[in-house]
């Protein structure tokens, strides 16, 4: 902007007028500023965190206590419905909460706010650029993302209630659920994949446009090399996001036929609901449906945790004060991640009596992309080796993130493998897995990108006190809800059972430790079992719905941190509190619209901390003292090419 | 603020925004057709023979359909060579061709779109087909409405939970008026008022049973053993002043007699079945899932009820057989098992009225698949009219058959028993007909999307071009790298569909 | 006025998009013939996989004049053939793969020694 054409002159004049006149709703609701969207995805995809974390309470809540009522909510007006006549969860709730919890933790939670939020407003920022490519564009990825969350929101207030035919919406369950009612239409299983394709819409917007900032606007000496990784794991997110939803739009399109059309796409010959025929041509397959839906739904967990890693390799540099170890491998192991996400994905589907073939195929391709994964792990943890480590807030959830990641991907491996596979599909052990990498894994992952970039945002720091106060027990709880499942899990539980496996007498009544033991004291101590007894397999559930609920405690802090802090947060020092390196920190903060007061140029690598011989133990990007040469110039050119 | 390369292509990359942005697009959109092939592939291919319905299916493999496709396949490779002159056009600064070119590319979008219009309608409503018990198929026109099930109702039961009672849509003439049981002085005029009424109950009710909860479980943490069980009536009855005249859908509809009908949401209505068959007119018979050693003892021949049909389905299969068998012989082979189940040996034209010996010489020595089967219907009409007179069968509810099928055809009873599936020629006739609705409709929507982008540039462009026509010739380009991949897709789409 | 100057000739251009557009009239055409003439219908009487094969292959052709030329594809930037690289090759395996996940070439040996065997449950047509 620093060109002195006349018409970049108006421009700039013009901005500078909307910059302070430009009426709220222009500002903060229909704004194209990727950084008021990134804090409008931010917040949505916080409450619908809030929302889905409490579904699962209360799923908890059945599996733990299936005789007894639910406290507190069987008189609010909607529950007033769903609960039985004694005030319990019925197993028709269960189900609509399974499904939703599943859907709004994924679709509406965590990418919105990984990908939608970090992305948004940390992407142009780290490559240089004063907004997104397509910043229009930009608005209307966020606002089909609202559409498509509202009527998932709706579609619990709808008489058949929300979708029940779980998060995978596997035909031709979901195609058959709730087809008695007279109108279709309005039925939580067609709200859930209009809600969907809404979703997907939103997602592929903003994959082409993260895409095309990423490549096209990249700033002067911001070479691919000198990418920092948040933006390289972006690049590779995007690419996952526009390439794997697309057949998820197919078959949600053919779901939606199949219920609304009637036709058979995912319904076989000579299906029978509810002992009779069912009214549709046949020939269609449920296994098309799997496929098209794991095609996307495997990139999916990628783009759950390649942004995490993401934030994580950002803020560990910074607090360790040391560069980044491995970056290059690093960003060549996340490509080949990201290549290798697109062919793994029936290792969700080894029970659905694949040949042996492809099953082979398919369990090579997942044991490789865990070297891409190791490669990321180990890099990171190499990188704090040495280091003087400060454990602020942020780093502190870094640090936690590495070993709940590790733990997630290597229970992964047994899953990766068909035969065990076999015994252990569909039970809490998949559950615990997932979990480790998707809650203690990402969520902090994100917890951290909060604490770590909110100086930025707001100009103040995030409590410390707090900060302990939200990490230590959010830490203890996430391991005291998912470690147990594994071992309910290896038994055989299943993740599906509204009652927490009381009808399943010989698994759940399995012993876990003998009476008199340490582990059976301790259980006492807690009144989950009578004195004197045995600890059950089953008994493992009360304890881990405690956990849960506490881990809801655990947030508070975290809630009162992030609003108190915009009023009463110690003012951050200067625009780089955290001495960092990538461009983000040399923006006034809160960055204008347009971000850079002058062009932006980058001169080094992103993460030179603790150079040797430097002035400070950081050497930022935009720090100039090197102006670009011709020979560095004609470098980015041929990488570019390369 | 002014965001870099909208118009000049960064150095290293050599592109600029909107065309990076429009490729990578295209790529999603590849994914997501491709998606869609690989469904018409895993489904056709997974087709087991004799079981599922066969690709292709039903009128489509002999209609002129293919005309259409084909007209259309011409109007988008047109419109797509005139939207890269219009782009040239542009670029050479020509501001009038420009506009010629683009108003002749929303042209032939629109020409698109009406074909597919008169496409769509012949398949949705001139088209049916029904399934019989032993997957014998018939082809041709039910006559309009006799595929609802014809009832007079008197006695509506229904609950008062969940979605909107079934027979409420169903009812086709509602001026007798209704009461409530029980409550006889609540009376409702129409079928209209009963629905209010049933929207005001629903969340009375819902909160009684709020209520009554409630009570139960402050009753239960007192005492469990005393504790009376929550009763709360969610039923409701609704006596008719006289017979309700209703065509119920039988998709909705789980069982009905003579004197009821239950619907799958719960409502179950009295009164008195009118009508039990489907009339319908026959143009073809589809022997396709019928082993070739039953196809001589189908029930499809029973309800027809003419030999004279029958001899010319089997007339026509063995001239078939004897044209595919010679085939055969010279190249030393037999017959594959495969053959004898596909459409070429067990898709006939028929005529009620015997007039089987016409059939078949016109296309004895045409090796192609298609039949002229306009000629026959040509043909044979005559023949009826001179034969035929007006069948009995021919109620009053058949204007519509006679609309398509001219004055002579003859309309037969199809008894709802005999039926296993029936339908109109849309999506859920069979998959071949549900994907190719499903991928039509889609490139339809590109279609229009499409040409509603390029008429703005050409009606708002006007501006640009004066300030900047290098910003517009990119523009169109991006717009025109969009339309040229929906031709793409059509020139896949037209042999898929049409043809093989 | 930035740019408006700069009109270039087009007129070799010009003559491909004829050369194309006529031949892929001429293409589609034959792919109408497939299904509507005599002699160009490959293989036994009626659509077969033969056709398909040539439908499809027709096609193909068809869609690489139309993404050459007109797209430009025949001199893009190096960025997007790489991109569409990927995209090819990740819609092959979506379909590849998705085809292939019914197949057992162990179990299936077995299958085809039982169908050899004979238990054939169809008859041929009696032509009387």
């Amino acid at each position: 902007m620093s060109d002195a054409t006349t018409a970049d002159g108006h421009d700039h004049a013009h901005d500078e007028h909307e910059h302070h006149d430009a009426p709220f709703w222009r500002k903060y609701i229909f704004s194209t500023d990727h950084k008021v969207i990134g804090i409008q995805y931010g917040f949505t995809s916080l409450l619908f965190l809030a929302l889905g974390f409490f579904l699962m309470m209360v799923m908890r809540w059945s599996i733990a206590y299936p005789d007894r009522a639910v406290p507190m909510l069987a008189d609010w007006p909607w529950f007033q419905a769903w609960l039985d006549d004694e005030g319990k969860v019925t197993g028709d709730l269960y189900n609509m909460f399974g499904a939703m919890h599943g859907t709004i933790m994924v679709f509406l939670g965590i990418v919105p706010l990984a990908f939608g939020a970090f992305g948004n407003y940390v992407t142009p920022l780290q490559i240089g650029a004063p907004d997104m490519a397509f910043p229009r564009l930009n608005m209307a990825s966020y606002w089909f993302f609202l559409i498509g969350g509202v009527l998932m929101f709706v579609s619990f207030f709808l008489p058949s209630g929300a979708a029940k035919a779980g998060w995978t919406n596997y035909s031709p369950l979901a195609t058959t659920t709730d087809l008695h009612y007279s109108d279709l239409f309005w039925t939580g299983q067609t709200q859930w994949i209009l809600g969907m394709v809404f979703l997907i819409s939103s997602s592929l917007l903003g994959a082409v446009n993260f895409i095309c900032t990423i490549i096209n606007l990249r700033c002067k000496g911001m070479t691919w090399m000198r990418l920092p990784f948040f933006v390289w794991a972006m690049l590779v997110t995007g690419f996952l996001l526009l390439l794997a939803f697309p057949p998820l739009e197919v078959a949600a399109i053919m779901q939606l036929m199949d219920r609304l059309g009637g036709t058979s796409f995912f319904v076989p010959t000579g299906l029978n609901v509810g002992g009779m025929a069912f009214d549709a041509a046949g020939g269609g397959s449920p296994l098309l449906y799997q496929h098209l839906f794991w095609f996307l739904a495997h990139p999916e967990v990628y783009v759950l945790i390649l942004p995490a890693i993401a934030i994580v390799s950002e803020i560990i540099p910074c607090n360790t004060r040391k560069p980044l170890w491995g970056y290059k491998t690093m960003v060549y192991a996340v490509m080949v991640l990201g290549f290798l996400a697109f062919i793994v994905w029936a290792h969700h589907m080894y029970i659905t009596g694949m040949g042996t073939a492809i099953s082979t195929f398919f369990q090579i391709t997942t044991v490789l992309i865990s070297v891409p994964s190791v490669i990321l792990i180990t890099s990171l943890l190499i990188s704090m080796w040495g280091g003087s480590i400060r454990f602020n807030v942020p780093m502190l959830f870094a640090t936690a993130f590495i070993p709940m990641f590790g733990i997630g991907g290597l229970t992964g491996l047994p899953l990766a493998f068909s035969l065990p596979d076999l015994h252990l599909h569909d039970t809490y052990y998949v559950i615990a897995h997932f979990h480790y990498v998707v809650a203690p894994g990402t969520i902090f992952g994100l917890f951290a990108g909060i604490y770590h970039w909110y100086p930025k945002m707001t100009n103040r720091m995030m409590s410390t006190k707090l900060g302990h106060l939200h990490f230590w027990p959010s830490l203890i709880c996430m391991n005291g809800i998912f470690l147990p499942m594994f071992f309910q899990g290896m038994a055989g539980f299943h993740r599906r059972a509204f009652d927490g496996g009381m009808a399943y007498e010989q698994i759940s009544s399995q012993l876990f430790a003998e009476a008199g033991t340490i582990t059976a004291k301790m259980f006492e101590l807690l009144h989950v079992i009578e004195p004197g007894a045995a600890v059950k397999l089953i008994d493992l559930n009360i304890v881990t719905s405690g956990f849960a609920w506490m881990l809801a405690i655990a947030q508070v802090p975290f809630i009162i941190n992030l609003f108190g802090s915009v009023f009463w947060g110690k003012k951050a020092e200067g625009i780089n509190p955290w001495g960092a390196t990538t461009l983000e920190w040399s923006t006034p903060t809160p960055p204008p619209h347009g971000n850079f007061e002058s062009e932006p140029v980058a001169y080094r690598g992103p993460y030179e901390y603790s150079v040797p011989g430097a002035d400070s133990d950081f050497t930022a990007q935009f720090d100039g003292e090197a102006p670009v040469t011709d020979a560095e110039v004609e470098d980015e050119v041929s990488e570019s090419h390369a | 603020m002014e965001i870099p390369y909208e118009v000049t292509p960064r150095r290293d990359t050599g592109l600029f925004n909107a065309k990076l942005g429009i490729w990578l697009f295209l790529a999603s959109e590849v994914m997501l057709f491709g998606g869609l092939f690989s469904a018409y592939v895993f489904l056709r291919v997974g087709v087991q023979e004799g079981v599922d319905t066969p690709w292709p299916w039903g009128i489509n493999v002999h209609k002129d359909f293919v005309y259409l496709g084909f007209l259309n396949t011409l109007v988008l490779i047109l419109s797509s060579v005139w939207v890269v002159f219009a782009w040239v056009a542009l670029k050479e600064r020509n501001w009038r061709k420009f506009q010629l070119y683009m108003y002749g590319v929303v042209a032939c979008a629109m020409i698109f779109m009406v074909v597919k219009g008169i496409e769509y309608n012949s398949k949705l409503n001139h088209h049916h087909g029904i399934k019989l018990t032993d997957n014998s198929v018939m082809e041709g026109t039910i006559v309009h409405g006799t595929d609802k099930i014809d009832f007079t109702g008197t006695k509506f039961t229904f609950n008062l939970q969940g979605g909107l009672p079934g027979f409420i849509k169903d009812i086709t003439k509602d001026d007798v008026g209704f009461s409530l049981e029980g409550e006889e002085s609540v009376e409702f005029a129409n079928a209209a008022e009963v629905k209010a009424w049933f929207l005001k109950s629903r969340s009375k009710v819902a909160n009684e049973l709020a209520l009554e909860r409630k009570r139960y479980r402050s009753e239960l943490a007192v005492d469990r053993d005393s504790a009376k069980p929550v009763s709360v009536n969610t039923k409701a009855t609704v006596i008719a002043k006289g017979p309700i005249q209703m065509k119920a859908n039988p998709r909705k509809v789980v069982a009905h007699s003579a004197t009821s009908l239950s619907y799958k949401d719960g409502t179950s209505v009295e009164g008195k079945l009118v009508r039990d068959a489907v009339e319908f007119v026959v143009h073809e018979v589809d022997m396709q899932l019928v082993l070739p050693q039953n196809q001589r003892t189908s029930i499809v021949w029973d309800v027809i009820g003419d030999e004279g049909a029958k001899k010319q389905f089997f007339d026509a299969q063995k001239l078939r057989y004897d044209e595919l068998a010679e085939y055969y012989e010279k190249r030393g082979k037999t017959i594959p098992l495969s053959t004898m189940r596909g459409y070429i040996l067990n898709l006939h034209p028929v005529h009620i009225g015997g007039h089987g010996d016409d059939h078949g010489d016109g296309d004895h020595k045409e090796h192609g698949k298609e039949k002229k089967d306009g000629d026959h219907h040509a043909g044979v009409s005559t023949h009826l009219s001179e034969a035929i007179p007006t069948a009995d069968t021919e109620s009053a509810g058949s204007e519509e058959g006679h609309e398509h099928g001219g004055h002579d055809e003859h309309t037969i009873s199809v008894p709802r028993d005999k039926i296993k599936f029936m339908g109109n020629h849309g999506p859920r006739y069979g998959n071949y007909y549900a994907i190719y609705f499903t991928m039509t409709a889609l490139h339809g929507l590109h279609v229009v999307g499409g040409a509603l982008v390029l008429l703005f540039m050409v009606v708002f462009g006007k501006k640009l071009y004066l300030k900047n026509p290098e910003h517009l010739a990119n523009r169109v380009e991006v717009g025109g790298l969009f339309w040229h991949f929906v031709d793409l897709v059509w020139i896949f789409l037209f042999p898929l569909m049409y043809l093989l | 006025m930035a740019g408006s100057t700069t009109s270039t000739d087009f007129t070799k251009e010009k003559s491909a998009y004829k050369v194309v557009m006529w031949s892929l009239f001429v293409c589609t055409f034959i792919t109408l013939g497939l299904g509507k003439l005599d002699f160009l219908d490959f293989g036994p009487p009626g659509a077969d996989w033969v056709d398909i094969l040539v439908g499809i292959s027709l096609a193909g052709v068809k869609a690489s004049l139309v993404s050459l030329i007109f797209m430009h594809l025949n001199h893009e930037k190096g960025l997007i053939y790489k991109m569409l690289l990927f995209t090819l090759a990740f819609f092959i395996s979506l379909m590849g793969l998705t085809l292939f996940a019914g197949s057992d070439p162990i179990v299936e040996q077995y299958e085809t020694l039982q169908t050899t065997k004979g238990n054939l449950t169809e008859t041929p047509v009696t032509n009387d």
